[in-house]
């Protein structure tokens, strides 16, 4: 019997996934330390708006939903492990599917892009997010860490959703 | 029995009550449009958009599809973006340069101005009917500037803009002194919705009341952020601007990129933002450079204009589509000569406090839409209460509720101005 070779790519991708994945778990269980954990220490997190090209768009130069460093990532973790946080307190029910994880090197960082849906529910209502995600991840302490993540949104507005409390 | 739910306004006893009814009735949503959204002067854009001849940009204004455009020559037109053969939108892009809209039923295309310029078998129409005033876009009835800032109104008849500003028109020239050379509407735009009823978040956009408690985590954050300097205490006044505009003006924690820095900005920042202050004060004098600087305001100009001139500079408007529900436009309003450094930060106090993903809106959309279904306990005769600080004889203070007394006697003057 022959075992099947399985390319070098599809194993990237594979390593890849089990990243995202992780990651979409972590957020669905509100354990915000540990994704935040993904993370380098110089990581961003950003929703471009409807109105740009999300996949391009600099948040230095054009109004964001959110533009986050690494310093307001971890702030925003803080926040919303507070009871003050009241959008999130009582904690909504939230479910990210990641999916069409695509993979591909460029000098010492893997991009993958992949496509979401999170859904966020809350007493009366229930909101899809829907969009793709672009990772920038690097090799870090024998494993991947999380350098970038855009979530672009593939919606031509934010409505009727009123507000990215959680984290996409 | 009134035909809408009156406030109460008790100057004597400091009593000053809003039925609640005013956030649900379907009777009272159509009342507003009649008479406050077809009446009032309504904010449509800034010059700033439409930069160049030959530019345009579509947005719905109180329900109403609007062609907003700027002809060869530079001139600005604010059209209703409906062909006037079928009715169909004319143009479907959100912006862009274009010479001509053609309608994609029938072909029908039109100058920037509205104007029929062709349209194809021409020979099955009678002469004259091209140039016939019926077959042109139809002009919204009013349009005015006050200065890079255009307004439109439904109504043909009524006072002109400056007029209507009353005394906000003072401070719509404050946010444009923040710059020598103009300001621009930065490129993003933040589009979403509430599930509230509109006049909670022109209510919520002014309150200086809600603050310590909705936004208790983004204070902790900048204290966090910012240490010791973090801590200059929220403390201000309210304005009446008239006509039911309203204002408070006030000190707070944040920075300001005109021009006050905060530790989180960097070290390397303090001197840029120094320069900034210095020729800031030279251009506009030392007094009108400190309320500049130093002072907040978060201003609503009748009924739906945000002005918030705060850790960043936002523009908002906001319309309802039923008593319930609101969908929300916002853009940041930066001067054009800022450094890409300071642009930075100011995006990014903009977006630390404000909008979907911010530090401090969720709480506001959270506090509005739990208004909107406490309003469902019901019951003839439930109020809102709005009367702290009526009792003051020296004056209202910014977490008062002057400012929203204002927007609420406008308000009541002009629902009980139309026949229902």
């Amino acid at each position: 019997m022959m075992l099947v070779q399985i390319p070098d790519a599809l194993l990237l991708r594979l390593a890849v996934e089990d990243l995202l994945f992780l990651e979409a778990d972590l957020l669905d269980q509100w354990r915000l330390d540990e994704w935040l954990a993904l993370y380098t220490p110089d990581a961003h997190y950003n929703v471009p708006p409807s109105d740009v090209d999300g996949d391009t768009a600099d948040p230095d130069k054009a109004l964001f939903y959110i533009a986050d460093d690494h310093v307001r990532m971890r702030e925003r973790v803080i926040r919303l492990n507070k009871v003050g946080a009241h959008s999130e307190h009582p904690r909504s029910k939230v479910r990210h599917l990641v999916s069409n994880v695509r993979v591909h090197r460029e000098g010492d960082a893997i991009h993958a892009r992949s496509s979401f849906i999170v859904w966020r529910s809350k007493d009366i209502t229930s909101d899809a997010f829907v969009g793709h995600y672009l990772h920038r991840i690097i090799e870090a302490d024998g494993g991947l860490k999380i350098a970038s993540k855009t979530c672009v949104l593939d919606m031509e507005a934010l409505r009727p959703h009123a507000r990215i409390s959680i984290i996409l | 029995m009134a035909d809408f739910p009156r406030i109460i306004d008790d100057r004597a006893a400091s009593r000053f009550l809003v039925p609640r009814e005013a956030f649900t009735s379907e009777a009272t949503f159509e009342r507003e449009y009649a008479a406050i959204f077809d009446r009032c002067w309504l904010y449509l854009g800034h010059a700033s958009e439409l930069a160049e001849p030959g530019s345009f940009l579509t947005r719905k204004v109180a329900r109403r599809p609007i062609l907003f455009t700027r002809d060869k020559a530079g001139e600005y037109h604010a059209l209703f973006n409906a062909c006037p053969h079928r009715g169909a939108l004319v143009c479907r892009e959100r912006k862009g340069a274009a010479r001509a809209f053609m309608c994609m039923y029938h072909g029908w295309t039109f100058g920037s101005d509205g104007h029929l310029m062709s349209l194809p078998g021409s020979s099955g129409y009678p002469d004259g009917f091209k140039t016939d005033p019926q077959k042109q876009m139809v002009h919204v009835p009013r349009m005015e500037r006050f200065g890079d800032f255009f307004f439109i109104s439904f109504a043909a008849d009524g006072e002109d803009l400056a007029t209507y500003l009353a005394e906000a028109g003072d401070y719509l020239r404050l946010v444009s002194e923040h710059s020598a050379s103009g300001m621009q509407i930065v490129g993003g735009t933040q589009e979403y919705a509430i599930r509230g009823n509109w006049k909670l978040l022109a209510e919520n956009s002014f309150d200086g009341y809600h603050a310590a408690c909705n936004h208790s985590t983004y204070l902790e954050y900048l204290k966090n952020a910012n240490g010791a300097l973090g801590a200059t205490p929220l403390s201000g006044i309210a304005h009446d601007l008239g006509n039911g505009h309203a204002m408070v003006e006030y000190t707070a924690p944040w920075g300001r990129p005109i021009a006050h820095w905060v530790p989180l900005w960097g070290e390397e920042g303090k001197a840029e933002i120094a320069a900034i202050h210095a020729a800031l004060e030279a251009r506009v004098g030392s007094e009108r450079a400190e309320r500049i600087a130093h002072r907040n305001r978060n201003m609503v100009i009748f009924p739906n204009l945000v002005m918030n001139d705060i850790m960043a500079v936002t523009v908002r408007t906001f319309y309802p589509t039923a008593p319930g529900y609101m969908e929300i436009n916002a853009w940041a309003l930066a001067p054009r000569e800022e450094s890409e450094w300071l642009r930075k930060y100011r995006l990014y106090n903009f977006t630390e406090f404000l909008g979907p993903g911010g530090f401090a809106t969720p709480d506001d959309v959270e506090a509005i839409e739990k208004c909107q279904q406490g309003y469902a306990s019901g019951g003839d005769g439930l109020v809102n209460d709005i009367s702290k600080g009526m009792n003051r004889e020296d004056g209202a203070l910014f977490d008062d509720e002057e400012q929203m007394r204002c927007f609420w006697r406008e308000w009541d003057r002009r629902l009980a101005a139309v026949e229902a």
